[in-house]
């Protein structure tokens, strides 16, 4: 039988997470790539609700509390790890890392930013 | 006679009571050797037709009027008899049997024929003891004063001959309608008419025709009803007809038999508006306290069509008024209904003034009488005097009147020739005074009457005998007068000029056409003189033109006159001419401008021009053209811009070769293809000096739109446009001008203000920078993803 462990990873709380839910396709302009790039700008309205910045295009979005939470979990596998006592082989092993108990939902079509009006059209 | 009456002796009838006086007279005819006097002179004699006094006395009036008594017509010979019959019961007579060989004209006859067809004419005697049904009209004093009786004119006989008989009972019966709302008893269901009705139907049925006459309409209008405040559809009433005729009486009278008292308002009475509408409210809201003795008052307008028409305006919103259920809450300001009818009377129902109340009002026309009607013998003296009055009823009594009170009692043709007749003033209609000048009419020849604006002294000049001029001078005094009562004297004469060449001319030599074209001349010399040194003392000369044109053209047959327009046209193509002459001289440079006034170019430079230009062209499409070719047609259309041609077309000289349709075809094309290219390149050329300064955003805002589907070649589309729009909106920031047009450059006043402006926009820029460059886009993804599978392996996880 097929067993997967997961533990936590440290005795202490987890960390929290929040859970960004877009509708659509994130890309990268230039052929760099995504990575180590700024993504935009997240901010919350005195109501609450948030706002997200990405390009010249902006996101009104609701959080929304999970009833069931999400758990983040890293795989470890045994090659990096030190053996068991029992001398088996440890199999692969997840170990959760931070919980997810809330998302915020984008789900509307952004407004775009328009910041050179001229003065008569 | 007594063959027949031994035929007969078996029949029992009354032939014999009834027909006892003619019995009697046909006896003495036959029986006489010579006959009764003839050529009685005529004679005005003062016996009154005690049939008007009996009336009188007896104020007994039948509530429906019979159709008046047809005495001496030969209508319906039953009719006759029994009227015959109820005027002369057997056996009370005083016999004067007056046979006369001829009837008399001013009284009462009948005919009576013996079996050799001699006639002999009975003259008719009114009874003390009349039973016949009378006209109610009879008893009314005549409105010109003093009792008719005093004439022995029989009124009867000519107001009948005048055939109102219909008429006067559809103005009745119209009356009749208002009845339930004044008097406030129901109309009586309409009760069998009288036994010369058949005559009447059958008289109708005869002629057919599928038009209804005006007659049978206003009967059926009559028939509809009333409306729902219980009034009758049209409130008021209009009697239009020439002067005259008996409407006012008829009016007056037909009012005061229904039992209206009657309060007249006419011409000589204030009629602007607001006493027009007081008058109106206090004839039909109020009662006078003295005489009329609780009669409803009942308002007569005459000679309506002179009334301002805002007078006439305020009689329509009278009319129009509607009762408090139907109409908007207004208050008691508006005033009541009208509760009483009013009758208007008019001599030219087509005055524009009148057009709308002719809409709403029951309209009874009177048309002239014919001279023929009024005296059915061969013209005598009464023709003459009915000539003279132009068939004027009214006229023709009061100089009757006149007359007698004057001590005349006998009456000669010398003496209708000599009496001034008042005759009310009418204006005659342009085309009568057309036929008026160019036609001889034939009776003419033997006019016995005069015109009256005949001057009193040539009456008098010379013997006796003079005293009827000459035919000529009467027709030159005629003319003259409808010349002069003609409005608008130029008018008349335009429609001379127009039609008097398509008279027949009687010389060959058209003498008579340069002396027509030389009165015209004169004519327009008078009328400058007139009006430019306002010496209107000329003004009595003009109508002697009409004359002038009678004297050379009247002829016997009927010209067919057309209205004129010449004159018009003739304006209108010169005011074109005029303006195309201005925009061809407004095109020239003002180097040329000094050398070419309007009526130097005109005349010389600009015909000899179109010779000039005049190419020639092939009629074929331009493609064929020869290199050539073309270029003459370019040259031709660079110059050919105005419509020069139009202007050149004199029609005095000889017509050069004009261009073949076709050229002109292609000139026209190819000057409107040369106006659309120059109207473009004006247009281009403002267009392209612009920079292009359009904004990065703007590229950003197009191509981001993140739609799927959209393919990318489309946006540049987009961009263009807008582009476009953006470079157009920029391009309309026009720097200022000051009331000189002059720009204004704006010198840097206010440093501090403008420095954080600056400062404030420049922060904008670069934030709207920052905004735009960022390197991660989004791009979103319509519709629901709620649910999305993806395959899981656990070998994946493991």
């Amino acid at each position: 039988m097929v067993q997967i462990v997961v533990s936590s990873a440290r005795a202490g709380g987890l960390a929290e997470w929040v859970l960004m839910e877009l509708q659509g396709e994130i890309e990268a302009r230039y052929s760099t790539g995504l990575a180590g790039n700024l993504l935009g700008d997240l901010h919350y309205t005195t109501e609450g609700t948030p706002v997200l910045i990405v390009g010249h295009h902006i996101l009104y979005g609701k959080i929304i509390h999970l009833e069931k939470p999400f758990a983040v979990l890293v795989k470890h596998t045994p090659g990096d790890q030190y053996c068991d006592e029992l001398g088996r082989e440890t199999g692969t092993r997840y170990l959760v890392t931070a919980l997810i108990k809330d998302k915020i939902l984008f789900k509307t079509r952004p407004k775009p930013i328009i910041t050179n009006v001229p003065k008569k059209v | 006679m007594e063959d027949y009456e031994q035929e007969l002796c078996g029949v029992e009838d009354d032939f014999h009571s009834q027909f006892a006086a003619e019995l009697e007279v046909l006896a003495e005819l036959e029986g006489a050797s010579t006959p009764s006097p003839s050529g009685v002179p005529l004679s005005i004699a003062g016996r009154p037709p005690q049939m008007f006094e009996e009336a009188l006395a007896r104020g007994d009036v039948a509530s429906r009027p019979a159709p008046a008594v047809s005495l001496g017509s030969s209508q319906g010979r039953a009719g006759k008899r029994q009227v015959d019959s109820d005027l002369q019961p057997a056996g009370s007579l005083p016999h004067e049997p007056q046979t006369l060989l001829r009837p008399p004209i001013l009284e009462d006859y009948v005919h009576v024929t013996s079996t050799e067809g001699v006639r002999a004419y009975l003259v008719l005697r009114a009874d003390p003891v009349a039973t016949g049904v009378q006209s109610p009209l009879l008893h009314v004093p005549w409105r010109g004063g003093g009792q008719l009786d005093l004439l022995g004119v029989s009124f009867a006989s000519l107001k009948e001959q005048v055939d109102g008989e219909r008429r006067e009972r559809l103005l009745q019966e119209w009356l009749k309608l208002w009845d339930l709302v004044v008097f406030g008893h129901e109309r009586p269901s309409r009760k069998p008419r009288p036994s010369v009705e058949p005559a009447r139907v059958s008289r109708e049925a005869t002629a057919p025709g599928k038009w209804k006459s005006h007659e049978q309409m206003l009967e059926e209008m009559l028939e509809a009803g009333l409306d729902p405040s219980q009034r009758p559809r049209q409130k008021v009433a209009l009697l239009c007809g020439p002067p005259g005729l008996g409407k006012t009486t008829l009016a007056h009278v037909i009012a005061r038999h229904a039992g209206y008292s009657v309060v007249e308002m006419n011409a000589s009475d204030d009629r602007s508006p607001e006493a027009f509408r007081t008058r109106i409210e206090a004839a039909t809201q109020m009662e006078s306290v003295l005489g009329a003795g609780g009669k409803p008052n009942c308002l007569v307008i005459d000679e309506i069509e002179g009334a301002p028409v805002a007078a006439i305006n305020v009689l329509l919103s009278i009319l129009n008024r509607k009762g408090p259920q139907e109409a908007e809450p207004q208050g008691p300001a508006v005033g009541g209904l009208l509760m009483r009818p009013i009758i208007c009377i008019c001599n030219d129902q087509f005055a524009p003034s009148l057009r709308q109340l002719k809409q709403q009002a029951f309209l009874l026309h009177f048309p002239p009488t014919l001279p023929s009607r009024l005296v059915q013998i061969d013209p005598g003296v009464l023709a003459a005097l009915c000539e003279k009055t132009d068939n004027d009823i009214r006229a023709c009594i009061n100089t009757l009147q006149f007359l007698y009170s004057r001590g005349q009692r006998e009456l000669s043709v010398r003496d209708v020739q000599a009496t001034r007749v008042g005759l009310k003033d009418q204006r005659r209609g342009l085309f009568s005074v057309w036929q008026e000048v160019f036609q001889l009419l034939r009776a003419q020849r033997r006019r016995v009457g005069q015109d009256p604006a005949l001057p009193a002294d040539t009456l008098l000049l010379g013997d006796g005998d003079a005293g009827s001029l000459t035919s000529a001078w009467q027709r030159f005094y005629r003319v003259l007068h409808a010349a002069a009562s003609a409005g608008e004297h130029e008018k008349v004469v335009q429609g001379l000029f127009d039609n008097f060449l398509r008279l027949r001319l009687r010389d060959s030599s058209l003498g008579a056409l340069c002396a027509a074209l030389d009165w015209l001349a004169f004519d327009v010399l008078l009328a400058g003189a007139a009006h430019h040194s306002q010496s209107f003392q000329l003004l009595p000369y003009p109508p002697f033109l009409p004359l002038a044109f009678h004297v050379l053209f009247a002829s016997g047959h009927t010209p067919r006159i057309t209205f004129p327009s010449s004159q018009q046209e003739a304006q209108n193509r010169m005011s074109q001419m005029r303006n195309l002459i201005q925009t061809l001289v407004s095109g020239i440079a003002p180097a040329m401008r000094s050398r070419a006034t309007p009526q130097a170019l005109l005349l010389d430079a600009l015909c000899l021009l179109l010779d000039i230009l005049a190419p020639k062209l092939r009629p074929v499409s331009t493609q064929p053209y020869s290199t050539r070719e073309k270029q003459q047609l370019a040259s031709l259309v660079g110059t050919m811009l105005p419509n020069v041609e139009e202007l050149c077309r004199f029609p005095e000289l000889p017509a050069r070769k004009p261009l073949t349709y076709q050229a002109k075809q292609l000139i026209a094309r190819e000057i409107e293809v040369e106006k659309m290219r120059r109207a473009e390149a004006s247009a281009q050329a403002q267009n392209s000096p612009q920079v292009d300064g359009s904004s990065p955003g703007l590229e950003r805002l197009l191509r981001g739109s993140g739609e799927k589907g959209v393919c990318r070649p489309a946006p540049r589309n987009h961009e263009q446009r807008l582009e476009h729009i953006m470079r157009r909106a920029v391009r309309e920031e026009q720097p200022e001008r000051d009331f000189f047009g002059r720009v204004v450059v704006r010198s840097t006043a206010a440093p501090s203000a403008g420095d954080t402006a600056s400062e404030q926009d420049s922060v904008e820029r670069r934030m709207g920078t920052a905004v735009g460059r960022s390197e991660v886009w989004f791009r979103f993804n319509e519709g629901v993803s709620n649910a999305v599978r993806r395959r899981l392996y656990i070998r994946d996880l493991l």
